[in-house]
């Protein structure tokens, strides 16, 4: 089975491009479409209805999208055992995340007119294949410049001009998806890891598995009972939480936080 | 691009109904100016797509495109650096917000290209050369007018983008002098292409294509006295041009002067 993620900025064209791949590999592969957002989509229905292809919904509500993506992917594998493609959609709206997964396919469709690439963070900087959008709008100069500043922050993407009016560039991204690896029994990991905010993934688990997960947390959990959660600094990280992340990861001793060691001598 | 593009071949693919199209090979060479004919929808737009991605019979069309006879390198594709082809097209704005003169220069580092001495001027003098309406090095690129703004996108393409393939599509109705913006391009040595539904740049071309049904059914040189009819024609658009330079300077238009140059060498797009 493959495991596609596409991500972008909401309007970058994704669901667009989508439907142009899905229509390729529809006759050849039995596929499961899977559209994340926050509050509200009808691209799952309406790609359901068009391709005659099996969706869902997932709509992340009060929680980051990205996270609710990371904990919703296991369940969406296990549902889909006897499929070969995958193909899974972000709501797509953070520049700090990602949810791409090493053992799947990251693509990225980076709207050219959303101003200087350098601007986003592992959405761009850890996707396999960097899918441009819009490129018609804007001119051939502006377009070798904005390749250029891609390279400069990815520099190990492929990069495909795409167009999700006449869908040029879909069939280079089939190609890609044709070659991608296929995901085995193990348990995926994330390219990147979440910012901080309130489950195991936010003291930075990268394993995608509740048992991983709850792990992390309680231990998180634990630390942050006895950090002062007043983002003083003086441990040398920014935030208690990140501070939080770097012991657990055994990046830093917990006695590095003045908090602690005056407290537990 | 190490390799000098000295030819682009098209091998026949198949129409909308699945036929094959009737040619053996259409051979475009460096300095050629070729016009692609059709109605609207008859699949034009098609063709440019198979030539940008050079398709090697994987397109709807299933085409095959040659660069100097061989089947080009997988790398020619998907290689940002290596990209053989820059497109026009009419649809194309300038978002940028900087000065002329300072983006030409970052178009410049983004090629990896040194700059000579003087090649911005260079450029925006070219530029000039299309366009009735002056653009200087100061002018910011979003305060252009249509007609400034393609006018320095061509000259662009024909000075800095390396690509030695130009696609165009559609260039009619942008305000700029369109025979002067095609020899530019030529004078650089490009391979060019041009969609269009406006006759005097179709006459003008050395060769055009004509598209019916998503397929090439014919494919014409363009004769002597057609030239001539496309340099006439051309000369009563770029009249017009004038006369609305005039009319914003708030000159009255008492006459029209006919006087027409004729064609002065076989060059002379």
């Amino acid at each position: 089975m493959k495991f596609i993620i596409f991500a972008g900025t909401p309007g970058s064209g994704k669901t667009s491009i989508i439907k142009y791949i899905i229509q390729e590999l529809k006759d050849d592969f039995k596929l499961f479409f899977a559209k994340f957002d926050c509050l509200q989509t009808s691209d799952d229905e309406r790609i359901a209805e068009e391709y005659k292809i099996p969706t869902v919904k997932k709509l992340a509500g009060d929680l980051c999208p990205d996270h609710y993506t990371a904990l919703e992917i296991p369940k969406i594998i296990k549902e889909n055992q006897d499929k070969d493609i995958i193909i899974l959609e972000t709501a797509g709206l953070c520049l700090r995340c990602s949810p791409y997964v090493k053992e799947g396919l990251g693509i990225n469709v980076l709207d050219i007119t959303s101003g200087d690439p350098s601007r986003y963070g592992p959405i761009l900087t850890e996707a396999d294949v960097v899918a441009i959008s819009k490129g018609d709008l804007i001119s051939q100069a502006e377009r070798e410049i904005f390749r250029t500043k891609v390279l400069k922050a990815n520099s190990e993407a492929k990069i495909i001009e795409v167009n999700g009016f006449t869908g040029e560039g879909a069939i280079d991204i089939v190609e890609f998806i044709k070659e991608a690896s296929d995901i085995k029994d193990e348990k995926l990991t994330l390219k990147h890891s979440m910012p901080s905010a309130v489950c195991g993934y936010c003291y930075g688990n990268k394993i995608i598995d509740e048992k991983e997960t709850q792990k992390r947390y309680l231990a998180g959990k634990e630390l942050k009972n006895l950090v002062p959660n007043l983002n003083c600094g003086k441990c040398g990280f920014k935030s208690c939480n990140e501070f939080i992340r770097a012991v657990l990861d055994g990046k830093a001793k917990k006695e590095r936080c003045p908090f602690i060691k005056k407290n537990h001598k | 691009m190490s390799k000098k593009i000295e030819k682009i071949t098209i091998l026949p693919g198949i129409n909308k109904f699945g036929e094959k199209e009737n040619f053996e090979k259409i051979n475009i060479n460096k300095g050629e100016v070729v016009a692609i004919v059709g109605h609207t929808g008859a699949g034009k737009t098609q063709l440019l797509y198979d030539l940008e991605r050079l398709a090697q019979k994987d397109t709807k069309s299933k085409r095959e495109i040659l660069v100097n006879d061989k089947t080009p390198d997988k790398e020619l594709r998907f290689n940002p650096k290596r990209k053989l082809i820059a497109s026009l097209a009419q649809s194309m704005n300038f978002f940028t917000d900087m000065p002329v003169g300072d983006f030409l220069q970052l178009h410049l580092e983004a090629r990896g290209k040194k700059s000579r001495q003087g090649l911005i001027e260079e450029v925006i003098k070219e530029a000039n050369r299309i366009t009735g309406e002056a653009i200087s090095p100061e002018m910011n690129l979003l305060n252009l007018s249509g007609g400034q703004s393609r006018a320095l996108m061509i000259s662009d393409v024909a000075n800095i983008s390396i690509s030695p393939i130009i696609l165009i599509d559609e260039i009619e109705n942008a305000g700029i002098k369109k025979e002067e913006a095609i020899k530019i391009l030529v004078e650089e040595g490009k391979i060019i292409l041009i969609v269009t539904h406006d006759p005097s740049l179709a006459l003008s071309a050395d060769k055009r294509i004509i598209i019916r049904d998503g397929g090439i059914v014919k494919i014409l040189n363009t004769s002597l006295k057609e030239k001539g009819i496309a340099h006439y024609l051309n000369w009563i658009g770029n009249y017009g041009l004038d006369i609305r330079e005039k009319i914003r300077k708030g000159e009255e238009i008492k006459n029209i002067e006919i006087y027409c140059e004729p064609v002065k060498s076989k060059n002379n797009f």
